[in-house]
C-alpha cells in the first residue's frame, strides 16, 4: 500500500524531468551564436598592437585570443563587399599590407555601406586567428561576426 | 631626340613593371563552403568561411590558399563548437592550407574574357595531415577581373578526423569543399 502511494508522485517527477531534459536538448541543439553586442571582449587594442602580438609569438597569441571577442580600434583601410553583400573592413596602417580584417555580421552591413574608408572606428569581433605573411600579401588578424562599437 | 628616347624607355619600364605586377592575383576575402550533410538527412551540416587568403600566379599557375578553421560559420552554435573542439580540433590546428597549381594553366588566357575549365592539383594540409588533392574548377576572366572556383571532396579519415558512429546518420564521412575566390592584381 505504501509503495502505491509513492508511485504516482515519482512518475510525475520522472515525466517532468524527462520533459525538461528534452526541452533543454532541443534548445541546446538549436542554439544560435550569441550576438557580439552581448559578448564581453577579452581585450581592446589597436591594429598595430594585435598584429605585433601575433608576429612576436603566434602560438601564445593564438592561445590567448583565438575564439574570443576582441575590440579593435583603428583607421579603416578598405571596405570590401562580396557578391552576397557581406562586408569586410580592413583596419590598420595604409603603408602596410598587414591589417586586422573584420568580416561584418550581416546586421551591420547597412552601416558599412555609408562610406567608411579613412574613418576611425571601433569594431568588436571573434578572433579566428592569424594569417602570417606566407604568401607575400601581408599578415592579417582575422575577426568574424563583427559589430561596430562606440568609438573609443 | 634624347628626351624622347628617355621618355620612351621610361614608358616601357613602367609598362613592363605594371605587366609584371599583374602576374600575381590575390584575395583575402575568398570563400570556402564546406558540406558534410548525409544524403537525404533533414539536417544540414554545412558552413562557410569568408576570409580565405588566396594567391594565384597567372604565369605559372601556382595557387595557394590559407584558411582559419575557427572562421567557419555554422548556423547552429552547438554544431560549430563540435566542429572546432571535437572534429578539426582548431585550437591545435588553427589553419588549413593548400599548395598546388593549375595543371592546364597554359590554356588560360588571363587577358581574354572567357570561362576556362581547369584542373588543380596540389597538397591540402588539414588537421595536421597533408594529402594530395585534385579538383575540377574554372577560371572566369571578365572585364579584367579573375574569378577562380574549384570543387573537390575529402575523406575525413584521410586527415585523421574522427566522425563517431553515433552521428554517422547525420555527419557524412566525407565533405564537399567548394573554393570561390574573386581575385585582384597584387601590386608589388
Amino acid at each position: 500500500m505504501k509503495k502505491k502511494k509513492y508511485v504516482k508522485p515519482v512518475l510525475i517527477a520522472v515525466v517532468i524531468i524527462a520533459a525538461a531534459t528534452c526541452l533543454y536538448a532541443y534548445k541546446e541543439f538549436n542554439r544560435k551564436n550569441k550576438s557580439l553586442h552581448d559578448l564581453k571582449a577579452v581585450a581592446a587594442m589597436q591594429p598595430a598592437e594585435i598584429l605585433s602580438q601575433f608576429a612576436n609569438n603566434e602560438k601564445a597569441a593564438t592561445a590567448r585570443f583565438a575564439g574570443k571577442a576582441l575590440v579593435i580600434s583603428g583607421k579603416v583601410k578598405s571596405v570590401d563587399k562580396d557578391d552576397r553583400g557581406f562586408y569586410t573592413i580592413a583596419l590598420g596602417d595604409d603603408q602596410s599590407m598587414s591589417s586586422v580584417r573584420c568580416s561584418l555580421d550581416s546586421t551591420e552591413s547597412l552601416l558599412a555601406a555609408s562610406g567608411l574608408t579613412a574613418s576611425y572606428v571601433s569594431i568588436k569581433g571573434i578572433c579566428t586567428g592569424y594569417a602570417a605573411d606566407e604568401l607575400g600579401v601581408g599578415a592579417d588578424v582575422i575577426l568574424n561576426r563583427c559589430v561596430f562599437e562606440p568609438a573609443k | 631626340m634624347t628626351m624622347k628616347k628617355v621618355f620612351f624607355v621610361l614608358a616601357v619600364c613602367v609598362t613592363v613593371t605594371a605587366a609584371y605586377g599583374q602576374d600575381k592575383q590575390f584575395t583575402k576575402t575568398g570563400k570556402i563552403n564546406f558540406d558534410a550533410t548525409v544524403p537525404k538527412s533533414p539536417e544540414n551540416i554545412d558552413a562557410v568561411n569568408k576570409s580565405v587568403v588566396c594567391v594565384l600566379d597567372t604565369k605559372t599557375g601556382a595557387m595557394q590558399f590559407v584558411v582559419m578553421m575557427k572562421g567557419f560559420e555554422f548556423d547552429r552554435a552547438l554544431m560549430m563548437e563540435h566542429f572546432n573542439e571535437n572534429y578539426v580540433e582548431s585550437s591545435k590546428f588553427p589553419k588549413a592550407d593548400f599548395k598546388g597549381a593549375i595543371v592546364n594553366n597554359a590554356a588560360v588566357k588571363y587577358t581574354a574574357d572567357a570561362v576556362y575549365p581547369v584542373k588543380v592539383k596540389g597538397k591540402l594540409t588539414l588537421h595536421g595531415e597533408t594529402r594530395d588533392v585534385e579538383a575540377e574548377g574554372k577560371i572566369t576572366v571578365k572585364a579584367g577581373k579573375v574569378n577562380a572556383v574549384a570543387e573537390f571532396e575529402i575523406l575525413f579519415k584521410d586527415f585523421k578526423i574522427e566522425i563517431p558512429e553515433l552521428v554517422a546518420d547525420k555527419v557524412s564521412q566525407k565533405a564537399k569543399i567548394k573554393v570561390d575566390c574573386s581575385l585582384d592584381p597584387l601590386k608589388q
